[in-house]
Order: structure tokens, then C-alpha cells, then sequence
């Protein structure tokens, strides 16, 4: 028999589901340490790539300055200070994504304290 | 008033139910529209210039999600700065991987403000962009607005300078050098990301106070900080702002940011829902509609107690007494209600009765008795 108190609850939660839920489900689906570590090391490859971006219009900014210097210069310490700036970008760059991505881990986990609701609820009803 | 509530009401009624045709319409003309403006500020890949083209990228665009607008803007804009100089494809290139890479992931919802950000500001109305992402957005769009202007800005340098680089031949570190020195040496790009970023900030938090007509404050407070910033950057760095403009910039900001505060219940609204899942016994494939209220103005006019009676104490003087009952716009459906006090407020105002009473009363006629009419 259909039950219609079932439909309608379904209904809301396959909607929310769908739309504003979508992202929160997905979040919800992975422990605090796992979502952040992922999202962490994600950042990590980004702000990577854009460092190496930032890095190749510097040295193609002063092109043929830094290949007459090339033979002159410490290539170590040049090579342990760019080392220090990309560490200084990762720390910056990952502090701010931990914030970023904790906060969104509470909010989703919030979001969907009342979808887990109608979820037992709906256990409940099939239940009976 | 109520006027415009039933106009409200009637649009948020033809956007949930025709969502599924609206969307894709909506996106497509935003598409078209950056998209002709990429090809007219840019221009100089002919072949991208074909009307064709951008009705079929436009086209495109309608069905994929708004990160697609995104792209194809920021691939023509690479794809006519190639044509321009491979190394000012590289210099933009690098500028759009930050901006998409670093700070992207935390705001892809707003996307599109990267985007928009730009054509406001080369309309001349860079103003309205911030105070409506402080109205509609969280201080982190103060992010997107100001990755828009640094994306405005490399677009402006590239046609500035663009006989510049047409005149260089071989000159590979001089192009990039110049797009550069023209990006990071920009006084007036700094002072409008300041002002945006504060703009959206102060907006954000007065709007959310609970104060009444905190939203009406927040719009002037915002574009008053916003004004003062500009102009006090233009004093400190000469960066030539036209007080004349900025002050029709605000007006017109002020405008459009009351019509978003007019709309700003669309945003929330119960839209048609369809959707499927199943369970032991049934597959359920479930078209859920909204109630919708009823705003149209369904006037029923009502005549009661309409006598005529002549006063033999005065001996002339005829009483008519008209008393006409008008019911219009009625909200017959209370699933809207309890979205706040001020759509509480709203519906209040159009369930509002007028009562006309047309009397020619002569002294000594008190004793006529009025039907109760309410």
C-alpha cells in the first residue's frame, strides 16, 4: 500500500537531496580528518602549480638579466630561497584552506543533523 | 504597494514553475552577452568574432553549469591575447590559474562574479557589483569581486597597450614585462579592490543586524564607504576617478541594489521538484509542485446597504448611503508565511480592505444604524 505520511517525507529529503544537500551529503559521507586531509592536499597541489606559475613570470620577467647572472650567482641559496618562499606559500596558503574547510565541514555536518532526522524517521514509519 | 507585491508574487510563481526553461534562457543570454563583450573589447581573433560562434558556445553555456560562462569567457580572452602575443597569453594565462586555482575553490557558487565584475566595471557601473554581493553574498565574496577587478584590469592593460606590443617584434621579456609592470604598478586597481572589499564587508554586516530597514541603511552605508574610499584613493594616488560618474554610478547602484532587496525573497522560494527513488515495494517518480499564493487581484466589490431615505425633519435633504467593500489581492495560501517578519508584514498590506462611504449626512440624521459590515 502507498503511504502518503512516506511519499512526502521522501520526497523532502530526495529534493534536499538534490539540490541545497547535494554538497552536504557528499561532505557528511567522509570523518572530520579525512574531508580536510583531502581538501589539504588538494590545496597543496593547486597552490603548487600556481607557485610554479608565479615562479616562471618572475624569471621570464628579467629573462635575459637572470641568464647573464646565471653563471655568477649561489644557485643553492637561490635555489633554498625559492625552497623558503614555496614553503611560506604552502603554510600560508594550507592554514587558510583548514580554516576554510573545517568551517565548512561543521556547517554541512549542521545542515544535515535534520536530514539524519527524517532519515530515522522514515526508519520508524517503515517500521511500523 | 500592494501593486508591486503582486507583481513580486507573480513573477516568483512563473520562475518556480518554468524553471527548467527560465534557467537555461538566463544563462544563455549572460553568455552571449560576455561573450560579444570579450569579442568587443578584444577582438583580434577574427575568427572568434563570428556571430556563429558565440551562439553556439552561448548555446552551450544554457544547459552546463555556470562555471562553463566562466570558462569560455576566460578561453576567448586567452584565445585573443594569443593572436595579439603568445607571451601575453602566457601573462594572462598565469593570472587566471591563481585567481581560478587559489581562490576559485573557496567561492566556485560565485564563479560568475568573476565574470560579471569586469562588464560592470567596463559599463561604468563598477559600483553595483559589491553592494549586491554584500546584500546576496558572505564577506568571502569580497574574494571573488576583487579576483573580477584584477581580471578587469589585466583585460584593460592588454588593449591599452596593444600597439605597443603590435610594434614589438621579437621582444618576448619586453611583452611581458609590460603587461606586468602595467598589472602590478596599478594604483587604481588596489584602491578598488580596497574599496570593493570593504564595500562588500560593511554592506554584509549591517544588513544582517536586526535593526529595521537594515538593508536600505547598509545600501547607503556601502556605497557612501565605497564613494570615500575612491575618492580618497584618487586623492592619494591620482588614480583620475570622475566624481561626476562615481556620483551617478551610486545613484544607479543605489537603484539596482533596491530592486535586489525588493526580489530578495526569489532567492528563496520552493521551486517544482522532480524527483525519483524507490524502496522495497515501489519506484516512485514524484513531480512535486508548490502551493503557490494567489496575488492576482480578485476584486470582489460588494454593495451593502445602500438605502435612500428622506429626513422629513429637515424637509430637504436626501441621505444615500453607499458603503462598497473591496477585497483585493487575497493571499490564500499560507506556505509562504513564516519566511519572516517581513513577508508577514507584506501579505499583511495585501489583504487590505478599502471601505469607500459616499454620504450626503445632513445634521440630526445619528440615528441611522450601519450594518456591521466587517
Amino acid at each position: 500500500m502507498l503511504n502518503e505520511e512516506r511519499i512526502i517525507l521522501m520526497t523532502q529529503m530526495a529534493a534536499y537531496e538534490e539540490n541545497e544537500g547535494k554538497k552536504n551529503v557528499s561532505i557528511g559521507n567522509y570523518f572530520r580528518s579525512d574531508y580536510i586531509a583531502v581538501q589539504m592536499l588538494k590545496s597543496i597541489v593547486y597552490a603548487t602549480i600556481a607557485f610554479v606559475a608565479v615562479f616562471a613570470m618572475y624569471i621570464f620577467y628579467d629573462f635575459e638579466t637572470f641568464m647573464q647572472d646565471i653563471y655568477r650567482m649561489d644557485l643553492l641559496t637561490f635555489g633554498k630561497n625559492v625552497l623558503i618562499y614555496y614553503g611560506v606559500t604552502i603554510v600560508v596558503y594550507g592554514v587558510i584552506c583548514y580554516a576554510v574547510y573545517s568551517y565548512r565541514y561543521a556547517k554541512a555536518k549542521k545542515s544535515l543533523k535534520h536530514y539524519y532526522q527524517n532519515l530515522k524517521k522514515l526508519n520508524s514509519l517503515y517500521g511500523k | 504597494m500592494t501593486g508591486l507585491l503582486e507583481f513580486r508574487e507573480k513573477i516568483k510563481q512563473l520562475y518556480s514553475r518554468g524553471e527548467v526553461f527560465i534557467i537555461p534562457i538566463i544563462k544563455f543570454l549572460v553568455a552571449f552577452f560576455v561573450l560579444n563583450m570579450v569579442n568587443g573589447s578584444l577582438g583580434y581573433m577574427t575568427r572568434l568574432n563570428n556571430i556563429a560562434i558565440v551562439l553556439i558556445v552561448a548555446l552551450l553555456c544554457s544547459f552546463l553549469p555556470n562555471g562553463a560562462i566562466v570558462f569560455f569567457a576566460a578561453l576567448f580572452s586567452l584565445l585573443h591575447m594569443y593572436e595579439l602575443s603568445m607571451e601575453v597569453a602566457l601573462v594572462g594565462l598565469c593570472v587566471f590559474l591563481l585567481v581560478f586555482l587559489l581562490f576559485g575553490r573557496f567561492s566556485a557558487k560565485e564563479s560568475l562574479v568573476v565574470v560579471l565584475t569586469p562588464i560592470t566595471c567596463h559599463l561604468g557601473i563598477p559600483y553595483v557589483m559589491p553592494v549586491a554581493m554584500g546584500l546576496i553574498g558572505t564577506p568571502a565574496s569580497a574574494v571573488s569581486v576583487g579576483c573580477g577587478v584584477v581580471v578587469y584590469y589585466l583585460l584593460m592593460t592588454v588593449v591599452n597597450n596593444a600597439t605597443t606590443i603590435n610594434a614589438m617584434d621579437d621582444e618576448t621579456t619586453e611583452k611581458i614585462r609590460l603587461i606586468i609592470d602595467g598589472l602590478m604598478n596599478n594604483k587604481a586597481m588596489l584602491v578598488l579592490i580596497t574599496a570593493f572589499a570593504i564595500t562588500v564587508i560593511v554592506v554584509y554586516l549591517i544588513r544582517r543586524m536586526s535593526v529595521e530597514h537594515s538593508w536600505t541603511i547598509a545600501i547607503i552605508a556601502g556605497v557612501m564607504a565605497e564613494l570615500v574610499i575612491l575618492l580618497v584613493g584618487d586623492l592619494l594616488y591620482d588614480t583620475n576617478i570622475s566624481v561626476l560618474g562615481a556620483i551617478l554610478g551610486v545613484i544607479l547602484t543605489v537603484m539596482v541594489a533596491k530592486v535586489i532587496e525588493f526580489f530578495r525573497f526569489c532567492v528563496d522560494y520552493s521551486r517544482t521538484e522532480k524527483v525519483q527513488f524507490e524502496d522495497d515495494e515501489y519506484y516512485y517518480y514524484v513531480k512535486a509542485i508548490p502551493k503557490m499564493t494567489v496575488a492576482t487581484a480578485t476584486n470582489t466589490v460588494k454593495r451593502i446597504n445602500t438605502q435612500t431615505r428622506t429626513s422629513t425633519a429637515s424637509g430637504d435633504g436626501a441621505v444615500r448611503r453607499n458603503v462598497t467593500t473591496e477585497r483585493t489581492g487575497y493571499y490564500q495560501d499560507n506556505a509562504q508565511r513564516g519566511r519572516g517578519s517581513y513577508n508577514r508584514r507584506n501579505e499583511h498590506s495585501g489583504n487590505s480592505r478599502s471601505v469607500t462611504i459616499n454620504s450626503n449626512m445632513l445634521d440630526g440624521d445619528d440615528d441611522i444604524e450601519y450594518e456591521d459590515i466587517f
